[in-house]
């Protein structure tokens, strides 16, 4: 009886997945090797938006932000997300020292942008309190910098959360045993805590690491990827290529390639991380 | 069996039929037309135009208005494609239009604008600009005329007056720099490009329309000129931060710069912040940078209100349109946000709009299409992005001529 039914029971689920996520998808892919403005048919070009990715000047650009962002994601929110999460764990009232950390995550990335807007622009409070003169959103790549901090103040709380998690999780013999033996403090850490966390890391920094790729909505609110168009990332060049020049065609051959980098990179990452493990 | 079978099917068939459009079916009858339009914030003025609207013809609008151009211009793309269709939509003149009447997406607006004139509803003058092959294409939403708001008390503060020549304007801002006070606003988002069309405009007009037609190169000695008179005057410190991002409503209310330099429309921005025309701000028409020419070039846009080849009710959004361009529409229009009018037969408030209206209606300045319009929008995009970088990097002008001209290049070598 059931296994006559067997595909209706998952039909409903994989015809959401195809049309939503699947055809959008070949259909993007299709497009990249068209030119299409978005009112007239598309008309297959081959490989020429390609060929233009390694001729664009501001594509080279919004790759060296990306990989700042990459870079940047993986080091401060989860670097001082674990930092947090190991100094507050296990003191008394450690969760109350927490709370600050978490409640910027309550914003979206428009109510970011209102909240740090005014408080980057030239004008604005951090040149007051600072005493100096910095265009913190024009130049770059100190723009983009400016913004990942703004991004670590957000996602510092989620990456504490879930390190908080994983320090509950590890089971406590093993460190019961280490401190036994006379381990504390930072070697108690290096070769007992954080190797028993590595599975939970592996998941943070993957995260970590995809966000960091796709990064949009914070530069998008921030500096829309200017001055110019220097702290464009992948993601904001494929928007502006495809919705604001209405050249689909070549934003679609940028999203085939952001796709496969970000498929690439954490393939790469979580093989390697399962292989250690 | 058999029979319930058919029986089923043939019901399903009527359902289907039912639910379904039926190519064949007369138009429906509208009384309240759908408005998509990328001026989020003129929702309110929308709203009362909607209302006068069921007194005088029975039919009323309802406004949806975007903020994000980019997310609006694909929204109404996408239309074209489905059943989602505006009975009304907002666009821009120039290219942008062009490619959507090529498309065959738009109604022709022939008929009211040979009536329009006929009756001093619209202008002669404004009929290129929504002409496409021989034929008008929708009407105008709204148009206006650019030059400089000023803060008026500031000037009245340091003894000044709205100059007459380009060196009057130079001495204004001087001694507003001898004073603390930056004398104009800019940005390098979006609206990047003003300067260089006000200062291209007001040097060689007719180099800025080859410019505009791909007849003149970004790189020609003009073009480098104005970009280099451009950042003379950024170097002199006359202007205010490009990266400040308060609105240049409340720059210009809070003296942050004395002068802003925007289109009629940004009157209701002033007015919106209780400003007084005549007592806390006032307008100037900007004087040219070349006295030789023969007359004033005064940047001019106009947005169109357009519909549908395929509109649900064609004979209501046709209507509609007629309406619109009325004195009795273009009255409460103009008067509710305080801007100018295209009817000819619309009194202006604002003592200084007015006259401004007044002039350019009588053959007073040469009329230059803004920027926005006049150039095509792979060109606009780079264009936008190149004067956002030089605005901050003003030592790049020639990098940045190179790089819009690049996209020029690449655009006429296939639209010529």
């Amino acid at each position: 009886m059931l296994g006559r039914f067997r595909y209706g029971y998952v039909a409903p689920a994989v015809l959401l997945v195809a049309g939503l996520l699947y055809a959008p998808f070949v259909w993007t892919a299709y497009l990249s090797f068209t030119r299409y403005d978005g009112l007239e048919s598309p008309a297959w070009i081959g490989l020429d938006n390609f060929v233009k990715l390694f001729d664009d000047a501001a594509l080279l650009t919004s790759t060296r932000n990306t990989l700042i962002w990459v870079v940047g994601t993986m080091v401060l929110p989860v670097g001082l997300g674990l930092l947090v999460a190991v100094l507050s764990y296990d003191i008394k009232g450690g969760a109350w020292f927490r709370v600050p950390f978490m409640l910027p995550y309550a914003l979206s990335g428009a109510g970011l942008a209102m909240v740090w807007s005014p408080i980057l622009s030239h004008d604005g409070v951090a040149n007051r309190l600072l005493g100096v003169d910095t265009a913190f959103l024009q130049d770059s790549p100190y723009n983009t910098l400016a913004m990942l901090l703004v991004w670590t103040w957000q996602q510092l709380g989620v990456n504490t959360l879930l390190f908080v998690v994983g320090l509950q999780s590890i089971p406590k013999e093993p460190i019961e045993a280490a401190r036994l033996d006379g381990a504390s403090g930072w070697r108690l850490f290096r070769h007992v805590i954080w190797p028993l966390m590595r599975p939970l890391t592996a998941v943070v920094v993957g995260l970590a690491l995809v966000a960091g790729l796709k990064t949009f909505d914070i530069v998008w609110v921030l500096t829309q990827g200017g001055p110019g168009r220097n702290s464009e990332t992948l993601a904001v060049t494929m928007y502006k290529e495809t919705f604001v020049s209405s050249d689909y065609g070549y934003g679609s051959a940028v999203a085939v390639m952001l796709t496969v980098v970000t498929g690439l990179a954490s393939y790469l990452y979580l093989k390697r991380q399962v292989t250690a493990t | 069996m058999f029979r319930s079978r058919v029986a089923t099917l043939g019901a399903a068939a009527l359902v289907l039929t039912a639910c379904g459009g039926g190519g064949g079916e007369a138009p429906q009858k509208k009384t309240e037309l759908s408005l998509y339009n990328d001026k989020g914030a003129w929702t309110k003025y929308f709203d009362e135009m909607g209302a006068l609207s069921k007194q005088s013809i029975g039919l009323s609008i309802k406004p949806t208005g975007y903020t994000d151009s980019a997310q609006y211009q694909a929204f109404i793309k996408a239309s074209f494609r489905t059943d989602v269709k505006p009975d009304l939509f907002t666009w821009q003149t120039g290219g942008m239009l062009e490619e959507i009447v090529k498309q065959k997406q738009v109604a022709d607006t022939s008929a009211i604008w040979q009536e329009a004139i006929k009756a001093g509803d619209l202008s002669q003058d404004l009929m290129p600009y929504y002409t496409v092959d021989g034929k008008q294409y929708c009407v105008p939403m709204n148009v206006a005329y650019w030059g400089m708001f000023y803060n008026k008390k500031i000037f009245d503060q340091y003894g000044l007056k709205p100059p007459e020549t380009w060196d009057d304007l130079i001495e204004v801002a001087e001694t507003l720099k001898r004073n603390n006070v930056k004398a104009f606003y800019h940005t390098s988002v979006l609206f990047s490009f003003v300067w260089f069309e006000q200062l291209l405009a007001g040097t060689d007009p007719d180099l800025y329309d080859r410019l505009a037609t791909g007849q003149a190169k970004y790189t020609d000695p003009g073009v480098v000129q104005v970009m280099e008179r451009w950042k003379q005057l950024i170097d002199a410190g006359y202007f205010i931060n490009p990266g400040d991002k308060t609105d240049p409503g409340d720059v210009l209310k809070n003296g942050k710069a004395a002068m802003v330099s925007f289109g009629t429309w940004f009157n209701t921005s002033m007015t919106s912040r209780s400003m007084k025309a005549g007592t806390d701000y006032d307008f100037f028409v900007i004087p040219n940078v070349n006295p030789a020419l023969p007359k004033t070039s005064m940047i001019f846009e106009s947005g169109p209100l357009c519909s549908l080849t395929k509109a649900a009710d064609p004979e209501a959004s046709t209507r509609y349109l007629k309406w619109w361009t009325t004195a009795e529409a273009q009255q409460k229009w103009a008067a509710s946000r305080g801007d100018v009018s295209a009817n000819p037969k619309v009194t202006i408030d604002d003592k200084a709009l007015g006259a401004v209206t007044k002039d350019a209606g009588g053959g007073e300045y040469r009329l230059v299409n803004r920027y926005f319009e006049a150039t095509p929008p792979p060109i606009l995009t780079a264009a936008l992005d190149g004067f956002s970088k030089f605005v901050t990097e003003p030592g790049t002008y020639m990098e940045v001529l190179q790089t819009i001209q690049q996209a020029a290049d690449e655009y006429w070598s296939t639209h010529q």
